[in-house]
């Protein structure tokens, strides 16, 4: 392993692996106290059409996706704030139609097609410095956002009709809380894909529920064992050979089974 | 001047009326009762005090307000407050949350505000469990912490929807001691389902069902026929007065009668 820490890549997948990890225990704490896990994973699908149109007219393909995914966040946000008990129904929705165009941008391609693979599961050993900066800026966003409005994404987050009537801009917190997710996906996509990153969004998080009394204290520690999980991912993947992103996955679920083995008493 | 006025009201959801031609006007410490069936629109007036939803024909005035300038005036306690049990907060954090906006630090709270709210907790009996995770706590205790959050901003109305529907017997008691020693300051108002407990502390009550009766109980000797030597009274008589058809929270089918002692 030690000698593996010489290749460029790999320090890039390490430092990836960190930012994204701790942006994932942030917002992914985010997501599970509100509810949003399914709505987390329609926009990681729905973002796979930013992809394919990324791809079909030569843009990076973060901006792609990061566009189309906050895209579908402010369309979910008004929907679900308008007619909350249709919300899954919307949320099944843009998730298919989402994956479908990506699918088709992508068959319009001319010439050589991109690896469907490389998103579905991850990519975390091609990071690029560009990537680098987009996962640092945003975990630099998230982290200032969480400083100066925590009171009022607590206050949304537990009690959304009672922040409303003590005068909090719930339908922003709301979007907010729903865009950051987006942003978030989009770049754990990178690391673990979409199909996995609901996985990630949400064992580290669960873990970290049980250890906590706090939201920020809940936010750290999920933010803390994401990264171990994530390295300890990375390190599996480069001794067995094995794919990266579904690595980390089974590392962090066998890693939340030997907790609740050893915390019986917390389950449920 | 009264607390709240509320004069012929009226309110619906899309096609369905819910309220019709209510009058209401509540005295300053008044200990009010809202009885009724379920769909009544019992809720639905508590929120339309609060400002949450606005009044199609009629006009409320909260402490001679509109009710959305009289906000930081009302503390407010919801129904259902042991949902999301889950959630990883402290109880004083529950607490700060009924701060309205005004003077803010930076980031996180402020001193006054963790002073204020240790304050609350200590007028509902919780102040020992401030750093306690809400979900550890009982419903009854999570209730009262509820009623902390609500006094946080000093208020001169408290509204309080089905307060104790989760609790047990004595939960319920201790709640209604709480309120009565509150209600020494400040006006309450509440939504019930325990009509015989509620009754013995309110001095006015209220029966909607799409319309609104009325009836001053503050003198329960003289209002109701008492049973037994412990001066309990009879609830059926008081939904008669008040016009329900017949009683939701007793068994028998035809009302009883009692004899007065």
């Amino acid at each position: 392993m030690m000698e593996a820490l010489q290749f460029e890549f790999m320090q890039h997948a390490i430092l990836a692996g960190i930012l994204v990890s701790f942006a994932a225990g942030i917002i992914g704490s985010l997501i599970v106290v509100n509810r949003m896990v399914f709505l987390a994973g329609g926009i990681a699908h729905t973002s796979y059409g930013g992809i394919g149109l990324a791809v079909y007219f030569g843009l990076p393909i973060f901006l792609g996706a990061s566009i189309f995914a906050v895209g579908a966040a402010l369309l979910i946000a008004a929907l679900t704030l308008k007619k909350r008990h249709r919300m899954d129904t919307f949320i099944g929705l843009i998730w298919a139609v989402g994956m479908a165009i990506g699918v088709i941008f992508v068959d319009l391609t001319p010439g050589y097609n991109v690896d469907l693979m490389s998103y579905l599961f991850g990519s975390i050993l091609a990071v690029s410095s560009e990537d680098l900066y987009f996962m640092g800026g945003l975990l630099t966003l998230i982290l200032f956002i969480i400083t100066f409005w925590y009171r009022d994404i607590l206050a949304v987050s537990y009690d959304s009709e009672y922040a409303a009537l003590r005068d909090v801009n719930v339908r922003f917190f709301y979007t907010l809380i729903l865009i950051l997710s987006a942003l978030t996906v989009v770049v754990a996509i990178k690391v673990v894909g979409l199909i996995l990153v609901i996985a990630m969004l949400t064992i580290p998080v669960y873990i970290a529920e049980k250890l906590s009394n706090s939201l920020f204290s809940m936010m750290f520690i999920s933010g803390s064992i994401a990264t171990l999980f994530t390295l300890l991912g990375l390190w599996t993947s480069y001794t067995y050979n094995l794919t990266s992103g579904a690595s980390i996955i089974i590392v962090s679920a066998v890693s939340l089974g030997i907790f609740l083995l050893f915390n019986k008493k917390v389950i449920l | 001047m009264s607390v709240v006025e509320i004069t012929d009201l009226s309110f619906s959801y899309e096609k369905q009326t819910v309220l019709e031609n209510i009058n209401l006007k509540v005295e300053e410490k008044d200990f009010l009762a809202i009885i009724g069936p379920n769909g009544g629109g019992k809720s639905t007036l508590l929120k339309l005090i609060l400002g949450m939803y606005t009044p199609q024909k009629g006009n409320i005035t909260v402490l001679g307000k509109t009710p959305k300038h009289s906000l930081t005036q009302i503390g407010y306690v919801p129904q259902n407050t042991n949902v999301n049990t889950d959630f990883p907060i402290k109880v004083i954090e529950v607490v700060m949350m009924g701060h309205v906006e005004g003077k803010r630090p930076l980031f996180g709270y402020g001193k006054h505000e963790e002073v204020c709210a240790l304050g609350a907790l200590e007028k509902v009996g919780m102040d020992n469990y401030a750093h306690t995770k809400i979900g550890s706590l009982s419903g009854g205790q999570r209730q009262r912490v509820m009623i902390a959050r609500a006094l946080c901003t000093h208020p001169q109305i408290l509204i309080l929807d089905e307060p104790t529907s989760s609790i047990d017997i004595t939960g319920q008691r201790e709640i209604y001691e709480l309120l009565k020693t509150l209600n020494e300051h400040i006006t309450i108002i509440v939504v019930s389902h325990d009509i015989s407990v509620i009754l013995e502390y309110a001095n006015k009550a209220t029966h909607i069902n799409k319309t609104l009766s009325y009836h001053d109980i503050s003198d329960k000797t003289q209002t109701f026929h008492t049973h037994g030597k412990d001066g309990h009274f009879c609830e059926i008589e008081l939904l008669q007065m008040l016009g329900a058809e017949n009683c939701d929270t007793c068994e028998e089918e035809i009302p009883t009668w009692r004899q007065k002692p």
